[in-house]
C-alpha cells in the first residue's frame, strides 16, 4: 500500500487574499499550465495568486499514468506529478486558493476579478490556465446517466466496475489509456470507436491490443444508452452499414475529446468557433495583459509539456507587459 | 508492518504540524475484532493499516492524540458510529461530527491533514457568506461524502462537508469509502465519486464550488438560501 507519498496540503488557506492589494499575476487554474506560470511568477517575486475551482492538476490529476514527459523514464502518475508541480510553485510564493473565478474586467490597466467565496480580486496581468472538460456522450440519456453509469473519470470511479463489463468511447490517447487501466478492475472493456483504427499514441494502442481483456468495436458511434435505473448496454451505430446493435454494458466511460473552459472569457478576448482562446507566440490573448495557457488555449497538441511551456512563456511575457505599463 | 509514510512526508507533516497547530486535536478510531457486528470482507482487511497510519500520523507531533476503542459497544453508542472502521476529529470546534468511514488513504489523507489543522485552530476557510448561511441549521443535518482514495475531486467534496460540521455542530460531516462499504454505497446507488447526499433528500455527484454545495445542504435542511 503505497497510498500516504508525496504528501502537500494547501495550509492557511483563510485570510490569504488581501481584497484592497494589487497583484501582479492571477493565474486562473491550477493545472500544469497554471502552476508552470505560478513557479516563474514566484521566482521572479511577482505577488501571484492562483485559482482553482476543483482541485489542483487539471484533467492530468486523474491520468493513472503520465509515460511522455521528460525526466520520468518510468512514467509518473498523474497525482504525483500534481503534487510536485504544485508543491513547486508554492515553495516559490505563489499563492494557491480555492475558489472558483465568476467574471473579469478591464478598467484602464488594472483587472477587477470576481470570485465565488473570496470578493474582487485586483491584478495586473491574467494567465486563463482553465483548461479543458471531457466533452459529453452525445446520447439523449447522457444526463440521466451521468453519474450513475455513464463516468468521465476512469480513476475517480473504476473501482464502482469490478468484475463487471464496460465500454471505452473514443480512440484517442485519454480513452485508451482509460481502457487499460479499468482492466485492472472490469472483466472486459470494450472500445467503441466510430474508426477502423485508433488515433492513441503507438505505444499505448500496441499495450491495449496485447491486452486479451480489451475487446474492440470499430466504425461504431454511440446511439443510445440502455436500462431503467442502471446502464444495461449501449446502442451503437455502423457508421459503414449503418447497423444498430445493442452491447451489454454495466457501464461506460466516455473519452471523445474536450471542450475549452472558456467561458468566463469568451465575451472579452478572442476565441475559434469551438470555444478555444486564441493568442499570438507570447500567449497573450487579443486583450492586452490577459494570457492564455495549455488546453484551453488554440493549439496543435494538448500535453503536460506543452501546458508546461505555455506557462513559462505566458509568465515571461506577462512579466514583461507589467513593466511597460509601469 | 512496514511502516506506511515514507521519511520525507514524515518530515514534510512534523514540519506543516510544527507550524499549523495550536490546541490539541484527538483522532478516536473505532475497530471491531474478526466477530464484530460490522466486519465484513471488504472493510476488515484495512483495519490494520487505517490503525497504522493514524498511529504514524500522531506520533509526529505532541499535539495530536490519538484514542483507539477496539470492540467497545458503549463509546460506538455515544460517537454514533455507524460503520467501521471510523475515525473521529475531535478539535475545537468539533462535536463527534467530523468523520473519515473507512481508511482516509490516497487523496483523502490530505484532507485527514488539513481537518487536523482546522480542528486545532478552530476555524475554517469557509467563506463568511457560507458561515452566516450555516447558522440557520438548527436541526441535526447529516452529509454523506462518497469517495475513492483514487479521485482527486473528492477531498474538495469532503473538506467542505467537514468544514460546515466544524461551523455548526447540528451539521455531521461524514466521508464513506465507497470500496470498504459496497452495501452502504449501494443503497445510494453510488456508481461515480464524489457523491454528496444531504439527510436522504438532497444528492448530487461530482465537486462543486463552496457556493452551489450551500445551496445543496440547505435545501437538504429545508432551508432557503436568502438571496
Amino acid at each position: 500500500m503505497d497510498d500516504f507519498s508525496n504528501v502537500f496540503v494547501d495550509e492557511d488557506a483563510e485570510n490569504k487574499i488581501k481584497n484592497d492589494f494589487l497583484y501582479d499575476i492571477l493565474i486562473i487554474g491550477a493545472g500544469p499550465g497554471g502552476l508552470t506560470a505560478g513557479i516563474y511568477a514566484g521566482r521572479s517575486k511577482l505577488q501571484t495568486l492562483i485559482f482553482e475551482r476543483l482541485a489542483s492538476g487539471g484533467q492530468i490529476a486523474v491520468s493513472d499514468l503520465v509515460e511522455n514527459y521528460p525526466g520520468f523514464p518510468e512514467g509518473i502518475s498523474g497525482e504525483e506529478l500534481t503534487k510536485r508541480i504544485e508543491s513547486q510553485a508554492v515553495r516559490f510564493g505563489s499563492q494557491l486558493v480555492q475558489d472558483e473565478v465568476r467574471s473579469i474586467e478591464k478598467q484602464d490597466n488594472i483587472f477587477l476579478v470576481k470570485t465565488a467565496s473570496h470578493g474582487e480580486v485586483k491584478a495586473k496581468a491574467i494567465i486563463i490556465a482553465t483548461g479543458a472538460d471531457p466533452v459529453k456522450l452525445p446520447v439523449p440519456e447522457e444526463e440521466k446517466f451521468r453519474g450513475h453509469g455513464i463516468s468521465y473519470c476512469a480513476t475517480c470511479d473504476a473501482a464502482f466496475f469490478k468484475d463487471k463489463i464496460v465500454a471505452v468511447v473514443g480512440g484517442g490517447d485519454t480513452a485508451i489509456s482509460d481502457a487499460i487501466y479499468l482492466t485492472k478492475f472490469a472483466k472486459e472493456v470494450i472500445v467503441i470507436h466510430r474508426r477502423d483504427e485508433l488515433r492513441a499514441v503507438k505505444a499505448l494502442q500496441d499495450e491495449a491490443f496485447s491486452n486479451l481483456k480489451i475487446k474492440f468495436q470499430w466504425d461504431s458511434i454511440p446511439a443510445h444508452v440502455v436500462g431503467n435505473n442502471k446502464v444495461e448496454g449501449i446502442e451503437v451505430k455502423n457508421v459503414k452499414t449503418g447497423k444498430s446493435t445493442v452491447i451489454e454494458v454495466n457501464g461506460i466511460f466516455a473519452a471523445i475529446g474536450t471542450t475549452p473552459n472558456s467561458d468566463i472569457v469568451k465575451d472579452i478576448v478572442k476565441v475559434t468557433e469551438r470555444g478555444f482562446i486564441v493568442t499570438d507566440q507570447n500567449r497573450e490573448t487579443s486583450v492586452k495583459g490577459i494570457f492564455a495557457v495549455g488546453d484551453v488555449r488554440n493549439t496543435p497538441l494538448r500535453q503536460v509539456i506543452t501546458a508546461a511551456g505555455d506557462g513559462a512563456i505566458a509568465e515571461f511575457a506577462a512579466e514583461k507587459y507589467i513593466k511597460s505599463i509601469k | 508492518m512496514e511502516k506506511l509514510l515514507k521519511e520525507k512526508d514524515e518530515k514534510y507533516i512534523k514540519e506543516l504540524f510544527e507550524k499549523n497547530l495550536e490546541d490539541p486535536v484527538e483522532l478516536v478510531l473505532f475497530l471491531q475484532g474478526e466477530n464484530g457486528d460490522k466486519v465484513t470482507r471488504f472493510n476488515s482487511q484495512y483495519f490494520s493499516y487505517t490503525e497504522e497510519i493514524v498511529k504514524e500520523l500522531v506520533a509526529l507531533s505532541d499535539k495530536v492524540s490519538l484514542t483507539v476503542y477496539k470492540d467497545n459497544k458503549e463509546k460506538e453508542a455515544e460517537y454514533k458510529v455507524k460503520e467501521i472502521s471510523a475515525l473521529f476529529v475531535e478539535g475545537k470546534n468539533t462535536n463527534k461530527n467530523v468523520s473519515y468511514y473507512g481508511i482516509p488513504s490516497g487523496h483523502e489523507f490530505s484532507s485527514l491533514l488539513e481537518d487536523i489543522m482546522d480542528a486545532s485552530k478552530g476555524k475554517t476557510s469557509l467563506s463568511e457568506k457560507t458561515k452566516t448561511e450555516l447558522k440557520r441549521i438548527t436541526e441535526p443535518t447529516e452529509i454523506l461524502v462518497f469517495v475513492t482514495p483514487s479521485c482527486p475531486y473528492c477531498p474538495r467534496a469532503v473538506r467542505t462537508a467537514h468544514q460546515m460540521a466544524m461551523e455548526n455542530d447540528k451539521i455531521n460531516g461524514v466521508m464513506i469509502e465507497a470500496n470498504e462499504f459496497p452495501e452502504w454505497s449501494q443503497k445510494y446507488s453510488v456508481q461515480a465519486v464524489p457523491k454528496v447526499i444531504i439527510n436522504d433528500k438532497v444528492q448530487f455527484e461530482g465537486a462543486l464550488p463552496e457556493d452551489a454545495y450551500l445551496e445543496n445542504v440547505m435545501k437538504g435542511a429545508g432551508k432557503i438560501i436568502l438571496k
